[in-house]
């Protein structure tokens, strides 16, 4: 369902990107270091939207630590094979991107991170290290279960976002972010099936246990 | 009748002279504006109902006074255009405790004892206090930490901060200088753990191309 989006999405974002650059380059582009929108956070948000606000920078957060230690475990057995290699080299890069992103709204916003950093790592990379010793094909499964909840969770957010009456230029811009992270995550989902994901053994099974498991990453992320 | 909230600022001058009390927040509508000011402090009833029973109302005062004491902390940020240092930000704290120094032990107490239930010390409000100075003192300074060094940078400077305040009950003229001395050694720590970690990397690194020379792939 989602992987029929994707398509729809980046040929929306291709055009989006041309006309007006990526949102995140807010946050790269040293140029716009001073803007209000990437400097400060809005004051006229009520108590229970900020916590959310705060629960969902968390929770990005972590995921995308995450996400870049399943990539790296990822990597680290499929090296050597030159296509799956650089496949995972791309989408590990694009993740790297995305974390160095989540770190500067991590402290414009003045959010705790999650206490969790460390056990996100390592359950991290031993997910995407066992998937990878199964098959590439698993490896490629693991890719695609953990981006879809990662995308539907996106859209999740957005909603959320929606409902936040500011006039603040930060949370505009922070939904433009998301909105960009969220097509690169169902980008890399459309790489994993067509790279073969649903040939992996027991498929059903793993995308299922891999995909309850980011659930409860996220639950646990937001709290912790 | 004006807010509990308004009326718990105007509470706090009278902590010098009054101490956590439900008197002090009894007088607090004595300095409403000309026309709402009251002749008369407020009843007990009232101070109850407003800002609770008995020790509550008091301590609804000492979390009040500690509210506004990180809001004082940013007048350095305000007073200082590039990001102040961590000293200045602490010594504006420790300024603020000053003028109700012989309180505060009464204060920490009232805090540390639950509302109701067992009479044990509790640590957590103190925790609390020392963390959310630390918290506002990073904001201040415009610590860069992230992941789990977020929390150590906050922990290290939430436990000089602690120890400087205990300073400062006991003897307050020389708080100022063991402040200084605390943040002074923890940078020392700070430079040798660094350097600890440098050349555990530098060995680390040295094994690695000893074990990949020998025909070892990794």
């Amino acid at each position: 369902m989602l992987g029929r989006r994707i398509c729809h999405c980046s040929i929306t974002r291709s055009f989006r990107v041309h006309a007006r650059g990526l949102a995140s380059s807010a946050y790269t582009d040293p140029t716009r270091g001073k803007d209000e929108s990437v400097t400060s956070t809005p004051a006229d948000i009520t108590p229970e939207q900020r916590k959310n606000l705060e629960g969902a920078l968390r929770v990005d957060q972590a995921g995308e630590i995450a996400a870049n230690w399943i990539y790296h475990g990822q990597h680290f057995i499929l090296r050597r094979d030159r296509k799956t290699g650089l496949l995972i080299q791309d989408m590990w890069d694009q993740e790297k991107k995305h974390l160095a992103v989540m770190d500067k709204l991590q402290l414009q916003h003045a959010v705790r991170p999650t206490l969790l950093t460390d056990v996100a790592k390592v359950a991290g990379f031993g997910l995407g290290a066992v998937t990878a010793l199964m098959s590439k094909e698993a490896a490629m499964a693991c890719t695609e279960a953990v981006e879809t909840v990662i995308g539907e969770h996106y859209e999740d957010q957005l909603k959320e976002l929606d409902e936040m009456d500011t006039k603040h230029p930060s949370i505009p811009l922070l939904k433009d972010v998301i909105r960009e992270f969220r097509d690169d995550e169902l980008e890399h989902l459309d790489i994993a099936v067509e790279n073969h994901s649903q040939r992996a053994p027991a498929h059903a099974l793993l995308s299922a246990v891999v995909g309850a498991g980011c659930m409860v990453a996220i639950e646990l992320c937001k709290r912790v | 009748m004006a807010s509990s909230s308004k009326l718990l600022k105007l509470a706090l001058p009278f902590v010098r002279t009054h101490g956590f009390s439900r008197e002090a927040l009894a007088r607090s509508v004595l300095e409403l504006p000309n026309g709402e000011a009251h002749s008369e402090p407020l009843s007990d009833t009232a101070v109850s109902s407003l800002f609770g029973e008995g020790d509550n109302a008091r301590r609804t005062l000492v979390n009040a006074w500690l509210a506004e004491g990180v809001r004082y902390m940013q007048t350095a940020e305000e007073m200082s255009s590039p990001p102040p240092q961590l000293r200045e930000v602490l010594r504006i704290r420790l300024q603020y405790n000053e003028p109700v120094l012989e309180h505060l032990p009464e204060a920490f107490g009232l805090l540390a004892t639950p509302s109701s239930g067992f009479h044990v010390i509790a640590p957590f409000p103190a925790l609390k206090h020392a963390g959310r100075i630390a918290d506002e003192a990073c904001y201040a300074i415009g610590d860069q930490s992230l992941h789990l060094s977020w929390y150590s940078k906050r922990a290290s400077i939430a436990s000089i901060y602690t120890a400087a305040e205990l300073h400062q009950l006991v003897s307050p003229n020389t708080a100022y200088t063991f402040l200084d001395t605390l943040l002074e050694t923890s940078q020392t720590v700070s430079k040798s753990l660094d350097e600890v970690s440098l050349f555990s990397d530098y060995v680390f690194k040295g094994w690695k191309g000893i074990i990949k020379s020998s025909g070892i792939q990794l």
